[in-house]
């Protein structure tokens, strides 16, 4: 009798034809956008949202063209951090509009898409018994969707807001193998240290070489008088924990008030408080994100 | 997933997927050699783990629109939103034999989904509305009738079904 394998194809049904279309249809969608680079860290509460709005703001007042993707479908922010919620995504035969943020920001969301401040995500089904099994693929592929469908146009770089979680980067680490690289986001506690690097460690396994590095964020407190920086935690010892993890410690952000201000408002804070203590740390942050990803592209050193 | 007839040691084609019903999909396969048939059915639980993935058995007949998964999915969204027109089951197998029955059958399958818990709020219909269908439409295909009225007007948004709501739908409907 025929084993599994002595069956050429699959019968008819077609199943691994489609899936290896919408790895193609993505990958198609993709080779504008020169680079991908995903925000992630395994805790929640320390910022990835902020990081990306303001990393990707900072990226193009320095002139680059960016696009964030609002990886987190259940609890979307990224919209209302950059001032687009009212944006009614247009469906076109060639893939979905994206909303426009500063400096033409391409913007894509699941908020986009709810009808109102309170509707979570819900999926109908034949069946919600056991949802918990399949919701999980339902998110996987409405990220997938999401960046396959939204014209992104010709981008330096697409920036991914992780939801927390560490198992989140591998899901995304295989749709995405191409991405080039990751960072890994923090606050100067050991209880997020001890979360981070876990996250750290997998980010390792899945995606060799390619953690562009550490951020500590809230790395305390800028007095908005003074501008000088105040202890906000007992200690950091995030770049110990970049140090022992051998991955590139690439600096911390101070906390400033504005922050949550400018996000509440929908307006990136780095767009006016670029001379700030932590509007010159996104600035910075920018540039090395910048220069590892022009490192790599001279090196020939693309995934 | 492949399937062997054991008699001629032949790998089974598929021959056709019907539904879902109920969240029952139907798929057909059969035997090249001997001619065997055999229809496999699959639960609401396997049907919508197949749907998740945003593959159809027996493949594509036409490319899906853009975020068509996603959009069709949703329990609740925009009502500014356009809904995608094509199918969301998992497999449908032949197009529908008029502009009616399509909608009918996108309609039959969206009502059979169940939603999360919180539930879409249906358009509401008028007193003259209901008197309109009621004395125009047969009985036994009205149920299915209202059911492609209300995903029509719940598609472009409207809240409530009128009997110009009704002209519109059957124009669209009729062509």
């Amino acid at each position: 009798m025929k084993t599994y394998a002595d069956l050429v194809g699959d019968g008819g049904s077609n199943i691994v034809a489609q899936v290896q279309q919408q790895a193609a249809r993505l990958r198609d969608r993709l080779s504008h956008v020169h680079h991908i680079v995903g925000v992630v860290s395994g805790k929640g509460g320390v910022g990835k949202s902020a990081v990306t709005v303001n990393l990707a703001t900072a990226c193009a007042m320095q002139g680059w063209r960016v696009g964030v993707l609002d990886v987190d479908i259940n609890g979307p922010s990224i919209a209302k951090m950059l001032g687009v919620r009212s944006y009614l995504p247009k469906v076109t035969p060639n893939g979905v509009l994206p909303a426009q943020g500063p400096f033409d920001m391409r913007v894509m969301s699941m908020d986009l898409f709810l009808p109102d401040d309170a509707t979570p995500v819900l999926w109908s089904a034949p069946t919600q018994q056991d949802a918990y099994v399949w919701r999980g693929t339902m998110e996987m592929t409405t990220v997938r969707e999401m960046l396959t469908d939204t014209v992104w146009g010709e981008l330096d770089c697409l920036f991914l807001d992780l939801p927390p979680g560490p198992d989140r980067l591998p899901n995304i680490a295989g749709l995405l193998p191409f991405m080039a690289g990751v960072i890994m986001v923090t606050i100067p506690s050991q209880v997020s240290q001890l979360i981070v690097t876990k996250s750290l460690t997998l980010a390792k396994e899945v995606l060799p070489n390619r953690i562009i590095g550490l951020v500590d964020n809230m790395q305390g407190y800028a007095c908005a008088d003074c501008q000088t920086l105040r202890p906000l935690f007992p200690e950091s010892g995030s770049a110990e924990t970049a140090r022992s993890l051998q991955v590139p410690y690439i600096g911390g952000i101070p906390f400033d008030p504005a922050l949550a201000q400018s996000a509440d408002e929908g307006r990136p804070f780095v767009l006016d408080h670029a001379e700030t203590l932590a509007g010159k740390a996104f600035m910075q942050l920018a540039s090395a994100v910048q220069t590892y990803l022009q490192t790599r592209v001279s090196a020939g050193d693309t995934p | 997933m492949k399937f062997l007839c054991v008699t001629c040691d032949e790998a089974l084609q598929h021959q056709g997927t019907a539904g879902p019903v109920e969240g029952v999909l139907t798929v057909r396969f059969g035997c090249p050699g001997c001619g065997w048939e055999m229809a496999m059915y699959m639960n609401p639980w396997e049907t919508q783990s197949v749907r998740s993935l945003d593959v159809k058995i027996g493949g594509q007949s036409v490319p899906a629109e853009p975020m068509h998964m996603m959009r069709s999915s949703l329990s609740q969204r925009r009502e500014d939103m356009p809904q995608p027109v094509q199918m969301s089951g998992t497999g449908a197998e032949e197009a529908p034999k008029c502009p009616f029955a399509d909608v009918v059958a996108q309609a039959f399958n969206e009502t059979q989904a169940v939603a999360e818990p919180v539930a879409e709020a249906g358009p509401v219909w008028t007193v003259e509305a209901e008197k309109r269908v009621s004395e125009r439409i047969p009985s036994f295909v009205l149920p299915m009738a209202r059911m492609g009225i209300e995903k029509y007007a719940r598609e472009r948004g409207y809240r409530e079904i009128t009997p110009e709501i009704l002209d519109e739908a059957k124009d669209v409907f009729m062509g």
